[in-house]
């Protein structure tokens, strides 16, 4: 078995009021939403695992527990044999070892493409300025938007800075790259720019957990999809299994619904 | 003239250093944004001639150096002043610039405060032009209080020529009244006009 990259055991975390005050009865139980429960993966070097659900089901959140961007409530996260949920632990250099994109990309706007990707290796791995520079221009290139390097985001559409937002993310060589739905800001043309990407990074061995509903892509590149609804995964499987029968009624609903509307486009 | 323009300058110096980051501690220190709180409201709520009163003539005996120095006293309380209000304006700023941006710099592995200097202050100044411009008028007009300690300002001028013969009463202040406004229009002027441009660059 390959190295472990990633995992999660037992992850829990829900958002709203907790704390109900000494002496209060009312029922505050209402205002507690259960993004993730008891959730555990493991994700191995040069995996490319897909989780798919509903909106809202707390798909985000658990991405974000596994950066550590939310500390989650209960569990253990491991980066490697590393526990990043014990309290000592460095989280800013964990961080730095994992790449993360976002669905509405957050790419710094006083910066241009280039120097999007050159802070991270310039201010967090220390690297010398031409080095930096060199690898910003390299990853910037890999994912072709060599033609933005000094555009600031608002000069750019929508997929390149997208890819800008990937760029960002690769270019300091992180252990894993965890995507939170890349293509669902964008329109289809774009999206085939973003996903075309992400498959020559699957190509390179890239290990990356993406949240994504692009089914096609899924079952080109993924070895594992994962059905996650109400703060817990239902079922994992390869894409086979999904697109021909899913265990569960869930999935097998979902699945339908987004193959069909996928059909008409 | 020039003693006008560099105590509104030195202030507004002050006031950054002081706002920008009590404007930080205010909004991602939850436990230390008390202190912010009780500062802003001391420093807006007492009337600036008290504040350069009470420093001028209740620290000066106590500590001559540097309270004695009038010219001291007048940045000192201005600059603490604006300090408060420039906190505000950042505030705002800072929740315009948005969470997101901390988060993605969180994500390339920066720390709280590191993402604060790297991302969120370059952006911060971008929104708060317009608030930082009315700020700086204000602190060239609130500058003619420093004359009750006697720093020969612009207003000290216009009294003291006003009052000796041949006691002409109006024209030293028409005078005075232009002279502000020269003072303090360039500065909003070109402050607004860097705004609109950097907003636009930044896609606002």
């Amino acid at each position: 078995m390959t190295e472990l990259v990633m995992e999660a055991k037992h992850v829990f975390k829900s958002y709203g009021k907790q704390k109900i005050k000494k002496g209060e009865t009312c029922d505050e139980t209402k205002l507690v939403v259960d993004a993730v429960r008891d959730v555990s993966l493991q994700i191995r070097k040069s995996d490319i695992k897909l989780i798919f659900g509903p909106s809202g089901s707390g798909k985000s959140t658990f991405l974000r527990c596994l950066a550590m961007l939310e500390i989650p409530d209960q569990g253990q996260i491991f980066l490697g044999d590393q526990e990043l949920t014990k309290p000592e632990v460095d989280l800013n250099k964990a961080r730095a070892k994992i790449g993360f994109v976002f669905q509405h990309i957050y790419l710094f706007r006083h910066l241009t493409a280039l120097g999007n990707v050159e802070l991270a290796l310039r201010q967090v791995l220390k690297l010398p300025k031409d080095e930096a520079r060199q690898r910003a221009l390299d990853a910037l290139k890999q994912v072709r938007v060599s033609d933005c390097v000094n555009k600031y985001p608002s000069q750019m559409s929508g997929g390149q800075a997208q890819r800008v937002g990937i760029a960002r993310a690769v270019a300091r060589n992180p252990d894993i790259i965890l995507l939170d739905e890349p293509t669902s800001a964008l329109d289809p043309e774009l999206t085939g720019e973003v996903i075309d990407t992400l498959r020559e990074l699957a190509k390179g061995g890239t290990t990356m957990l993406i949240v994504s509903h692009e089914m096609p892509f899924a079952r080109e590149v993924a070895e594992e999809m994962i059905f996650y609804d109400e703060g817990k995964i239902l079922e994992t499987g390869a894409p086979s299994q999904f697109f021909n029968a899913p265990n569960t009624d869930r999935a097998k609903r979902f699945m339908d619904r987004i193959i069909n509307r996928t059909a008409k486009e | 003239m020039p003693v006008t323009l560099s105590i509104s300058l030195i202030s507004f110096l002050i006031g950054i250093t002081v706002g920008l980051p009590l404007a930080f501690i205010r909004v991602y220190e939850k436990e230390a944004s008390f202190v912010v709180d009780a500062y802003e409201k001391i420093f807006r709520g007492i009337p600036e001639i008290v504040l350069l009163l009470l420093f001028f003539f209740g620290l000066g005996p106590i500590f001559p150096f540097p309270f004695r120095n009038p010219f001291f006293v007048a940045c000192f309380v201005l600059g603490l002043r604006s300090g408060a209000n420039q906190s505000q304006i950042y505030r705002g700023a800072i929740r315009g610039v948005g969470d997101e941006q901390m988060i993605a710099g969180m994500s390339i592995g920066f720390s709280k405060w590191r993402a604060i200097w790297h991302i969120m202050v370059p952006q911060v100044f971008n929104f708060s032009t317009a608030g930082l411009g009315s700020e700086y008028a204000l602190l060239i007009k609130d500058s003619a209080y420093v004359y009750a300690i006697a720093v020969a300002d612009l207003m000290f001028n216009a009294t003291r020529i006003a009052g000796a013969p041949p006691y002409d009463r109006v024209t030293p202040f028409i005078i005075t009244a232009v002279l502000y406004i020269a003072l303090t229009f360039p500065l909003a002027f070109w402050l607004d006009r860097w705004g609109t441009k950097r907003k636009k660059k930044i896609g606002l």
